[in-house]
């Protein structure tokens, strides 16, 4: 395999992760369905795609700039969509997701800053954008985060989280604010899926709201369960595989989706907890247990691995 | 602009709301006993709109058979897919998101199922009543003035049932309560069988009509989230809000349409999130209260 | 658990060792890459594309090939979306190793792809793409884009000049899909046209992609009263706003773009008979009548779209392009592109090399004739 194809499916999976992490956050932590953020990777890409090249600002700028606007937004939104329980929560998603694409396909901005010309042209989307996400780039970005995430998650706010998650009622009875909890929640995973966006819209040098259809919001969604909710590690897991998956299965042609489907029908019924069920994949504990075992030491481990599945 | 143009635009509206009550129906049957939104419906009422297509072409079916046959093949794949995919999350108490993904994934599945095995081109329907009659100079087409009975029909026949049968009753009792009603010896899977069997049926009846008046093809599963939201709109969970919900968000949708045609979608959105702040449970949703 | 991530990681290697092994084999042919829909909306146009392409490769090898050498045609999916499109790029580039590209079926996804073609000095002859964008991008020539169709502004033009020139018509009505370029790029061009002549546009409304419902945009341009509705959409809402229109007792002639040219249209007869399409070529040209045929024989009767000249023509100028340049190198096809002329289904084919776009192509227009199910032939317009 030619190490470019494969380059461009990691640096996909890099970003993909970024906002899998982001939805862990919110889906796998706290319990909250999102099925619109598409909408805010669209944002995150807009925004960024308008500071590199209507303002010449770094792609850094442009990135952090995204994942702002992104986060403000899902801040004003979860302030008026939180209180909705369940499903509702997840059908308000659904329509600030599409309601996001079908306002930049209607918008038509023309700016003149510096002599240079910047177009917005709704559904034409912009071309052009400058390729500066590299592997290299959104390797560290993605470290950096999956560090930062597993420092909340393992943090008393994660484990709040994970309350809320469990028994929201029950939750807010032992004193936890729930609702700044869940708006914090919020407010993180969209500005992951901002700073994404930003990514995305810099690594394909194309953007367009056609891009970020509800199924997007949806193959996320999967991606996070498929990984195991509450889990760090599974995310990652899951992300990668169902991003390299589709390209393996690129051979089978048109039967390829319908196999996407079955397996996501097929993982719901056989392995619900996802591919990780809420642990996390511990490489120290694994070279600690491989070293003692070839040093022959038989005393039992204290293991953080080996806890009944949370469910 | 006179007085016709805005009854024609208002008869356009219902038109449309009839065809989205016969879909939201279905989904709103289904939240009502098991409180999640069965993505899968959409799928289903695509699948009927191919049996249909089939059986008038193909089979060269007299339209009432025709009719009948997506009925039944609807119906039947909606069992199906609730055996297959809903029943063993059922058994475990599964909470309602893993239902929510998986009817996502029969979705995809059915979709791209049929891409697959037909393919993707769009079909287009034999005419089978290609005429419209005028009254007053307003235009309503034979298929649309069908649609609009036919919906009427079954929606009353599905009120009956539900109302005045000992299943309907059954069902009702569900919709309070599962399993206080199972303890006073409902039998669980007969009500959820039943309502997978009349949403099923109802969606054939909509991909019928729909495939007339439209065109198939396998992506008109994405047509009928418009549908879920007028269920929404009306209040997940109760079938006259959905009818009233889905006939108001059809006048609507066009009102705006003929206001300004690129907002349409935007303003439908706009109202689903609006509604839901505002009026979480909808027009005439029941209240869902936390289940400790 | 340890079990089924270990499972997992093997299956993953194992996918990736047959996929790494599948391609080291046969070094001795050319390879040619086809990227298109062949599942998603637009489905029929690539199915018909890599299904016209197969049949061609398979006819040049079974006549001993090109340069002495068989054809292997890759074909992928791109889903329809400028994000696969990448992806399958990056693959026939990189991992399959083509010479050249043919397709997709859609300009977002050519445009998409331009940097994959840029890094690789792979060439992309698209065949259907007529956003202006396509190659050249703010007066600067993509290097490895060309294209056998002519362009939105062109189209345009085209519809513009038939509807005032030659039906004589002054009053428009426009009603387009908002959320695709094809749609805005056609729409934009003939208002220009159109108004510039003296007609007027007295309607124009949109829709948004995926719409099934235009009875409220109907019912307005009803009130307006056009004379003639310009429609520039694809197929299946070309039928379907003619199922509506005639509903609502509209019944001005309707005028499609090339996308509208399907065979699917006389499945609707009824509905569709009397209205204009714009196209490439005549679609009952007798010089294609044994194409057809071929094409019918070979996949149970199955009628050729548009999609199938162009994939056709595409084939022809790669050939040329192969045999001038005399080697399956990327570069050297890529330059022997502007180079060659060949004579096609839709016209001569020479491709400029200042914009490479192919120069004096001429569009054809056709009324829909619903009783005989056929396309009769109106007129010809030239691009320039």
């Amino acid at each position: 395999m030619s190490w470019y194809y494969i380059e461009g499916i990691l640096i996909q999976s890099c970003y993909t992760l970024l906002i899998v992490l982001g939805l862990s956050i919110l889906t796998g932590y706290t319990g909250m369905f999102s099925f619109g953020h598409a909408g805010f990777v669209c944002i995150g890409g807009y925004v960024s795609v308008i500071c590199t090249m209507a303002f010449d600002l770094p792609y850094a700028v442009g990135l952090l700039a995204g994942g702002l606007v992104s986060m403000i937004l899902g801040a004003g939104l979860g302030r008026i969509t939180l209180r909705l329980k369940g499903d509702y929560f997840c059908i308000a998603t659904l329509g600030v997701g599409e309601a996001i694409r079908l306002i930049f396909n209607n918008l038509q901005l023309n700016w003149s800053i510096n002599g240079k010309n910047f177009m917005l042209d709704g559904a034409k989307g912009i071309a052009s954008v400058p390729l500066k996400t590299t592997f290299g780039i959104s390797l560290v970005i993605v470290v950096i985060f999956v560090i930062a995430t597993s420092f909340l998650v393992n943090s008393k706010h994660g484990r709040c989280m994970l309350a809320i998650r469990e028994n929201e009622l029950a939750a807010q009875m032992s004193g936890i604010n729930t609702f700044s909890y869940k708006m914090l929640a919020m407010c993180m995973s969209a500005l992951y899926a901002g700073i994404a966006g930003g990514m995305l819209a810099h690594y394909f040098g194309y953007l367009q709201p056609k891009m970020f259809m509800m199924t997007k919001s949806t193959e996320y969604t999967i991606m996070v369960i498929f990984g195991g909710m509450g889990s760090i590690t599974g995310s990652v897991v899951g992300t990668v595989l169902l991003c390299a998956l589709p390209e393996l299965l690129r051979a089978v042609g048109d039967w390829r989706l319908v196999f996407y489907g079955l397996a996501v029908i097929v993982i719901m019924i056989v392995r619900p907890m996802g591919l990780m069920g809420g642990k996390e994949l511990r490489i120290g504990y694994y070279v600690n247990r491989l070293t003692r075992k070839l040093l022959k030491k038989s005393d039992p481990l204290p293991g953080g691995d080996e806890e009944e599945e949370a469910q | 602009m006179g007085i016709g143009y805005y009854l024609q635009q208002l008869v356009n509206g219902i038109c449309l709301g009839g065809m989205y009550a016969l879909m939201s129906v279905g989904y709103s049957l289904v939240y009502s006993i098991m409180n999640f939104s069965n993505f899968a419906h959409g799928g289903v009422i695509m699948v009927g709109a191919y049996v249909g297509y089939y059986a008038l072409t193909a089979l060269g079916c007299p339209f009432l058979i025709a009719f009948l046959l997506c009925g039944v093949g609807s119906g039947l794949l909606a069992i199906v897919i609730e055996r297959l995919v809903y029943n063993p999350l059922r058994k475990r108490h599964a909470p309602s998101l893993y239902f929510i993904i998986s009817a996502m994934g029969a979705s995809i599945f059915l979709e791209n199922f049929v891409i697959a095995s037909i393919d993707g081109t769009p079909r287009n329907y034999p005419a089978v009543f290609a005429n419209s009659i005028s009254i007053g100079g307003l235009s309503l087409g034979i298929d649309s003035l069908l649609m609009i009975i036919v919906s009427a029909a079954a929606l009353l026949i599905l009120m009956f049932i539900i109302q005045k049968t000992k299943i309907g009753l059954a069902i009702r009792a569900c919709s309070y309560n599962e399993r206080a009603s199972t303890l006073m010896g409902v039998n669980g899977d007969l009500v959820i069988f039943t309502v997978f069997l009349m949403g099923g049926i109802l969606a054939g009846f909509a991909g019928i009509l729909y495939g007339m008046r439209f065109i198939v093809k396998p992506t008109i599963g994405q047509v009928t989230n418009k549908s879920f939201v007028a269920a929404v709109f009306g209040g997940l969970g109760s079938l006259p809000g959905a009818i009233l919900g889905s006939l108001l968000l059809g006048i609507m949708e066009i009102f705006v349409a003929s206001w300004n045609s690129t907002l349409r979608d935007l303003f439908v959105y706009a109202l689903l999130i609006l509604v839901l702040v505002v009026k979480p449970s909808g027009l005439m949703g029941k209240v869902t209260e936390d289940k400790a | 658990m340890k079990k089924l991530v270990s499972l997992a990681c093997v299956a993953l290697m194992l996918f990736s060792l047959a996929a790494a092994g599948g391609c080291g084999k046969a070094e001795d042919v050319i390879k040619l890459g086809w990227m298109g829909s062949l599942t998603g909306d637009q489905a029929a146009y690539g199915t018909c594309e890599s299904q016209t392409l197969k049949l061609l490769v398979d006819e040049k090898n079974a006549a001993g090939g090109i340069l002495g050498k068989q054809i292997q045609l890759i074909c992928y999916d791109t889903k329809g979306d400028a994000q696969e499109a990448i992806n399958v790029a990056k693959r026939l580039c990189a991992q399959d190793k083509v010479c050249a590209i043919i397709g997709p079926n859609a300009s977002g996804q050519c445009i998409a792809i331009q940097s994959v073609l840029d890094e690789y000095h792979i060439s992309d002859m698209s065949t259907v793409a007529t956003n202006e964008k396509v190659t050249v991008q703010d007066g600067v020539l993509k290097e490895y884009n060309f294209r056998v169709c002519f362009l939105d502004p062109e189209q345009g033009r085209i519809a513009g000049s038939f509807v005032y020139d030659y039906l004589k018509y002054t009053k428009a009505a426009i009603l387009y899909d908002v959320n695709d370029d094809y749609g805005q790029g056609l729409k934009d061009n003939f208002i220009k046209v159109f108004e510039a002549k003296g007609g007027t546009i007295v309607a124009e409304e949109g829709y948004n992609g995926g719409d099934t419902d235009f009875t409220s945009q109907l019912t307005k341009i009803k009130e307006a009263n056009p004379e003639i509705i310009f429609t520039p959409i694809f197929y299946q809402d070309f039928i379907n706003i003619h199922k509506q229109a005639r509903t609502l007792g509209i019944e001005v002639p309707m005028l499609g773009g090339d996308g509208c040219a399907s065979e699917v249209l006389f499945d609707a007869a009824d509905a569709v008979d009397g209205s204009y399409v714009i196209n490439h070529v005549s679609l009952t040209d007798p010089a294609g009548e044994d194409f057809r045929a071929k094409y019918a024989g070979k996949y149970n009767g199955a009628k050729m779209e548009l999609n199938g000249y162009m994939a056709y023509d595409a084939f022809l100028i790669w050939c040329a392009a192969v045999e001038h340049a005399g080697s399956d190198d990327a570069e050297a096809i890529a330059k022997a592109y502007t180079e060659v002329e060949v004579e096609g289904m839709t016209g001569k084919i020479k491709i400029s090399p200042e914009n490479h776009n192919p120069v004096g192509k001429s569009g054809c227009v056709e009324r829909i004739d619903g009783v005989n199910k056929t396309y009769i032939f109106e007129t010809k317009i030239p691009t320039e």
